[in-house]
């Protein structure tokens, strides 16, 4: 009993991550109706300069959270603005091509300047005791940030006058741009946002797993079955399927092993695509 | 008035001669090569024949339908397991696997496409990449036949000559069947599809069957590619096979050919294994990062295709035959 209580835990703690990356991933999808490929690769971007400014400065990656999150920010504008923005009225598979591109010249960039070496940041290490249950630090401590950021992103998108905006491109661009809502700048400020989250969640694999060029890729299979959990589109839904998709994992991770572990993981994604493709609470038009 | 246009027309037809007659040099030269050739250049357009079959059968489905396939790689990579465990286990001579390895590749298109091609858009593009990474962890667990993360070794022999020309006629079918789809009346059906398929529907299109059959023969034709390949490396590894970036190579070369023709995939592969390659004997350590920017440089600046960048400047007709 205590045993599964430690799993479910475990895997609560690493669905927190997740939804910072899925997050992104399904507000981009709301208001602009893209699939990011490359926002795995955001991730890797994130994880190396939490790594680099580790290691050249010393800045504990919280501290440096800091520094990562403008940043992000910062690239996701730029590629919004110059990329991204120019295939939104685009079939799907432009927009697809396009972010793999890109997916693809980040990867191959990392590997030629930060070589294909597997890195990670000693930093933090331990575990806590609660009664029977040993939980471990680092990982508390990634899942409380990646709490607390998407607490703020969701305050961001609820409360706020561009977070309703963004909200209003997402249930339907043309109707909010008959509102008067600058649906451009609301889609940029979201493929900021997100990116700038996944390299939060970046910053905190860092400490997690180990860093190397093609990080990215098995974290963004991840995040698609989150999203698909979740609904494609809705905010808490990636939450709530981040949740869902940590313990999954967890759970089949323990009972068989971890690569039937990945294999449940993408059943999940198909058998809810074709069960219920709107997810928990998507947009109703799958 | 007439004049400028009829001009036009002329010049257009001149523009499709030198069109075909380009082609059918290619054609000739890519004939000959295991009469000259050196084995490097042998394995380099081999290698391009199996790009071209692999963007050839995704145009069939993706290319008319709309439908995105984004795990196209799935169906090459259960070609090469099929033919390679009928060889290996079963014995059985390499042309009788690589026909298995196609019959294995549709069968699966079709369990997968029926409940699959109900999904829309997005919703299709990633479940088709979660069929893609279920199988390929699925081969990867069953050690036991497919020699699981290792990889499987099939019986080495030197058949490259054989497998080239095996090869060139999986592409030859492909762009004839291909040439056939467009020209008869179920192209126009499957283009209306992808222009908008509740009204398809309407019009007593068979959506369902239609989308099904283009899905079976798309993955028909990478089982096959996925067998020869199998059958001249003699080496096979999930990692490899089952590759997202062949997917996103033949997309690529579709797309820079152009989606929905008969000779963009053709013309698409042509061009971009040459560039590939020389992007990769002259910059080794930066290839991949300067494949991602040719992609997006494609995307941004030809998103129609070259041949529709020519039918839009009046170099070659707007036929469907092209």
């Amino acid at each position: 009993m205590v045993t599964y209580l430690q799993v479910i835990i475990s895997g609560l703690l690493l669905g927190g991550v997740y939804a910072l990356l899925a997050g992104g991933l399904t507000l981009i999808f709301g208001v602009m109706r893209v699939i990011n490929l490359a926002h795995g690769e955001f991730l890797m971007l994130g994880a190396y300069a939490s790594y680099y400014l580790f290691m050249r400065l010393g800045l504990n990656p919280i501290v440096s959270l800091l520094l990562t999150l403008p940043l992000m920010f910062l690239i996701g504008w730029v590629a919004q603005r110059f990329l991204v923005t120019r295939v939104v009225r685009a079939p799907l598979l432009t927009s697809l091509l396009l972010t793999y591109g890109v997916s693809l010249a980040l990867t191959g960039g990392a590997q030629a300047l930060f070589t294909n070496d597997f890195r990670s940041v000693p930093f933090m290490s331990g575990a806590v005791n609660v009664g029977e249950l040993a939980l471990s630090i680092p990982r508390l401590v990634a899942c409380g940030i990646a709490l607390v950021l998407t607490a703020a992103a969701q305050y961001f998108l609820v409360r706020t006058r561009w977070g309703k905006a963004l909200r209003a491109t997402s249930q339907s661009a043309d109707v909010a741009l008959a509102c008067g809502i600058d649906i451009d700048r609301a889609r940029t400020l979201a493929f900021a946002i997100a990116v700038a989250l996944a390299g939060a969640a970046g910053t905190l694999t860092s400490f997690l797993y180990t860093v190397y060029p093609e990080m990215g890729r098995t974290f963004m299979l991840k995040a698609f079955a989150v999203i698909v959990l979740g609904g494609m589109g809705s905010f808490p839904g990636a939450f709530l399927g981040a949740l869902a998709l940590g313990v999954i994992e967890s759970t089949a991770g323990y009972l068989t092993t971890t690569q039937v572990a990945e294999a449940v993981i993408y059943v999940t994604l198909l058998g809810m695509l074709l069960l219920r493709p709107q997810g928990f609470f998507g947009l109703k038009e799958a | 008035m007439a004049g400028p246009l009829i001009a036009d027309q002329r010049a257009a037809a001149r523009g499709q001669r030198i069109y075909a007659m380009l082609l059918a040099v290619t054609a000739g030269v890519i004939m000959v090569i295991p009469a000259f050739g050196s084995n490097y250049t042998k394995t380099f357009v081999m290698q391009g024949l199996m790009s071209c079959a692999l963007a050839g059968s995704w145009n069939l489905i993706s290319g008319f339908t709309g439908y995105v396939s984004f795990g196209h790689a799935a169906f090459f990579g259960i070609g090469s397991y099929a033919a390679g465990i009928a060889i290996v286990h079963g014995g059985i001579p390499a042309p009788l696997a690589i026909a298995i390895a196609g019959a294995a590749a549709a069968a699966v298109g079709l369990t997968f496409g029926y409940p699959a091609l109900r999904l829309r858009g997005p919703y299709f593009a990633v479940g088709m990449l979660g069929v893609a990474e279920a199988i390929r962890v699925a081969v990867t667990v069953a050690e036991p036949v497919t020699g699981g993360g290792k990889g499987l070794v099939l019986p080495p022999e030197d058949v490259l000559d054989a497998a080239y020309y095996a090869m060139l006629a999986v592409v030859t079918t492909t762009v004839l069947v291909t040439y056939r789809v467009a020209t008869l009346p179920v192209g126009l059906r499957l283009l209306a599809i992808r222009e908008d398929e509740v009204a398809a529907e309407m019009n007593g299109i068979q959506v369902t069957r239609l989308k099904l059959g283009a899905f079976a023969v798309s993955a028909l034709f990478a089982g096959l590619a996925g067998g020869i390949y199998a059958w001249q490396i003699s080496y096979i590894d999930p990692g490899t096979v089952f590759a997202g970036s062949l997917t996103v190579r033949a997309i690529a070369m579709t797309m820079l050919g152009g989606q929905g023709t008969v000779f963009g995939p053709v013309v698409g592969s042509i061009l971009l294994s040459g560039i590939s390659e020389a992007l990769w004997t002259r910059f080794p350590f930066i290839h991949t990062a300067l494949s991602g920017v040719l992609i997006v440089a494609i995307v941004l600046f030809l998103p129609g295709g070259i041949t529709q960048f020519l039918q839009n400047r009046g170099w070659i007709p707007r036929s469907r035959r092209l």
